[in-house]
């Protein structure tokens, strides 16, 4: 160890330090730092991104091998967005660890000693979360269009931002990422382990929602199109695929933007349901 | 200037901290003292508001922690040098712990430089050994320039040099009017550190006076004395409250009189006197003796084996051993 200085130089001669109230700007500030000074969790981001090109990459190259008479008309904003289903997973193991990794470490009393009323904490590490998530995935799905421009002339594929089912699904992708994970982030905080709220949200999106959708049977068809994934995924979906669902006898009838709002719901009662027991847990 | 009043946690049926009141004194180190599982860490968890009470309350400069609108200007915490995440080297810690009272890089950098952590500032955490830890953590309550400090353990872990340097730190800001409060194990560095000590056991308060009170009070001061006539010394100071003890020929131990008063009785009886010699009991002999029936986990003495279930805690009723102690001047 080094020496010591004394503790007489600055400990506390005369001008105190320059101290400010917390506001939650300030608390923004601060959970953007943590974000992006944890290096395993950091680098799950550009991992997001790469899938999502990466599988919009081998769809096109695929698409161009089966040959368009058995392939139908292959629609760009499905090519562009469909490695949302890999995204996903990575996105919630990010947002978990943001929250959960707090608790298994023990830094989340410095972060509650710090801003003791809790809850601007809880908001600013979802904001910044979301955010970052969006920007990532828009990134992603630019990205992903450039990477598939050479597939583009042999699959007829464009994309015109014009176009509202097309601009819906565009902009849908971040969306959706950044919508689930702050759900996600809701199950981390209401758990606060990770190993726990990994295997809940994982098992949702792999098994839970998959199986659900595939069971024949009237609870199982009336519960499924409501479960997050499935709910919010409607966004991603084509005018003629959702028309064509809708169109189902029986079936639940829902939007995609409907959609959208099931999973926005499962989302923010989870986030308020975590800040309820946020201010009433031990730390 | 802390101040508790009726403050009390329960985990399920368990009572961690049992009704405690007391109040830490600006301009003074206050040393907080108790056996494991006295209820320290959680009485200072409940100032902080990390925990919240079952019943009392505890105020910190006249409001509750959650109140103050710049809480780490007010106080700075040393709780637990565990409550970092491993994955982060200690300056983006520190920055980020500043950033949410809009702390400038500036005083970051001083209380790296004051904590002597220049050298594995840019390092993760996870590497770092208990002392860097506990000096991270102390750079970490240093950073709002607080008015009161509350440091749980703060030597634990460190080396000479380190313990040396936070006595003199928690000294010079107690001299600056700040409020200290401390705990420790470490008796002989509390009786050099603390002006004031509150001693816990079993989650309530058993004493809390300045540290020479405790130690006169709860050790008795004992005289020796060394005499060719002994036994007629002994015949001339016997009194109430006098015991005499004999650890070798001519030489008595006297507990519950004074120098003064034992020289004159030996005066009176016309005996020779070879030695009259006050013994100042240690800090560490008051506390034991405090919580002698206090203590919530027992170690027994290697040979006789472990104990029989149901044992291992409070023989006697707690609240009679200490009784006279409590009812005394110390309270």
């Amino acid at each position: 160890m080094t020496t010591l200085a004394s503790p007489a130089p600055a400990a506390a001669t005369r001008p105190r330090a320059a101290v400010k109230p917390v506001t939650l700007t300030r608390v923004v500030a601060s959970e953007w730092i943590k974000f992006r000074t944890i290096r395993s969790t950091f680098w799950t981001l550009p991992v997001t991104a790469l899938l999502m090109i990466g599988l919009a990459v081998l769809y096109a190259w695929g698409a161009t091998t089966v040959g368009p008479e058995e392939m139908g008309a292959v629609d760009g904003a499905s090519v562009i967005t469909s490695g949302w289903y890999f995204a996903q997973l990575a996105v919630s193991v990010l947002a978990i660890l943001t929250i959960s990794g707090e608790y298994s470490t023990g830094m989340i009393r410095s972060t509650l000693a710090a801003v003791p009323k809790r809850l601007p904490a809880l908001w600013a590490k979802a904001a910044v979360l979301a955010v970052v998530v969006a920007v990532v995935s828009v990134i992603a799905v630019a990205l992903a269009w450039v990477a598939v421009l050479p597939f583009a002339d042999q699959l007829d594929l464009s994309l015109d931002l014009g176009d509202p089912s097309t601009l819906r699904m565009v902009a849908g992708a971040p969306l959706y990422l950044a919508t689930i994970a702050v759900f996600a982030f809701a199950i981390g905080a209401l758990m606060r382990h990770s190993a726990g709220a990994l295997a809940v949200v994982l098992g949702l999106l792999l098994v839970i929602e998959n199986v659900f959708a595939l069971i024949p049977l009237r609870f199982f068809e009336l519960v499924s199109p409501f479960l997050p994934s499935t709910a919010g995924t409607r966004l991603l979906l084509t005018d003629e695929t959702l028309d064509s669902m809708n169109r189902v006898e029986d079936a639940v009838q829902l939007s995609a933007w409907q959609g959208y709002g099931v999973l926005v719901v499962w989302t923010v009662v989870l986030l308020v349901l975590a800040a309820v027991l946020l201010r009433r847990r031990d730390a | 200037m802390i101040e508790a009043v009726g403050l009390t946690k329960r985990y399920g049926a368990k009572t961690a901290v049992d009704g405690v009141s007391f109040t830490v004194q600006p301009g003074k180190v206050t040393g907080f003292l108790g056996p494991n599982g006295a209820g320290k860490s959680t009485t200072m968890r409940m100032v902080v508001g990390l925990d919240r009470p079952s019943a009392g309350s505890v105020t910190v400069n006249g409001k509750h922690y959650a109140q103050h609108r710049a809480p780490l200007q007010e106080v700075g915490t040393l709780l637990d040098a565990k409550a970092v995440h491993t994955g982060r080297s200690a300056q983006n810690h520190l920055l980020a712990m500043a950033a949410t009272h809009g702390i400038g890089k500036a005083r970051v950098r001083e209380v790296i430089e004051m904590t002597g952590l220049e050298g594995v500032a840019r390092k993760r955490v996870g590497g770092f050994s208990l002392g860097m830890g506990q000096r991270l953590g102390i750079a970490a309550a240093l950073l709002g320039d607080p008015q009161t400090l509350i440091l749980d353990e703060p030597v634990n872990g460190l080396d000479p040099e380190g313990v040396l340097w936070v006595r003199n730190l928690v000294r010079y800001l107690a001299g600056q009017g700040r409020t200290v409060f401390l705990s420790s194990h470490l008796m002989s560095e509390m009786a050099l550190t603390a002006d004031h000590i509150i001693v816990v056991g079993r989650g309530r308060v058993i004493a809390d006076a300045p540290v020479g009170d405790i130690v006169a009070r709860a050790t008795g001061t004992t005289v020796r004395v060394r005499s060719p006539q002994a036994a007629e010394l002994e015949a001339a100071v016997r009194a109430a409250g006098v015991t005499v003890a004999s650890p070798e020929l001519g030489v008595l131990e006297i507990t519950g009189s004074t120098a003064p008063a034992i020289g004159e009785a030996a005066a009176r009886a016309g005996v020779v006197l070879h030695e009259l010699t006050p013994l100042n009991g240690s800090l560490e002999d008051a506390y034991m003796q405090l919580t002698a029936q206090d203590v919530e986990f027992h170690s027994h003495a290697p040979l006789g084996g472990p104990a029989p279930a149901g044992q291992a805690a409070h023989p006697a009723s707690p609240k009679g051993a200490t009784a006279p102690l409590n009812e005394g001047a110390l309270r």
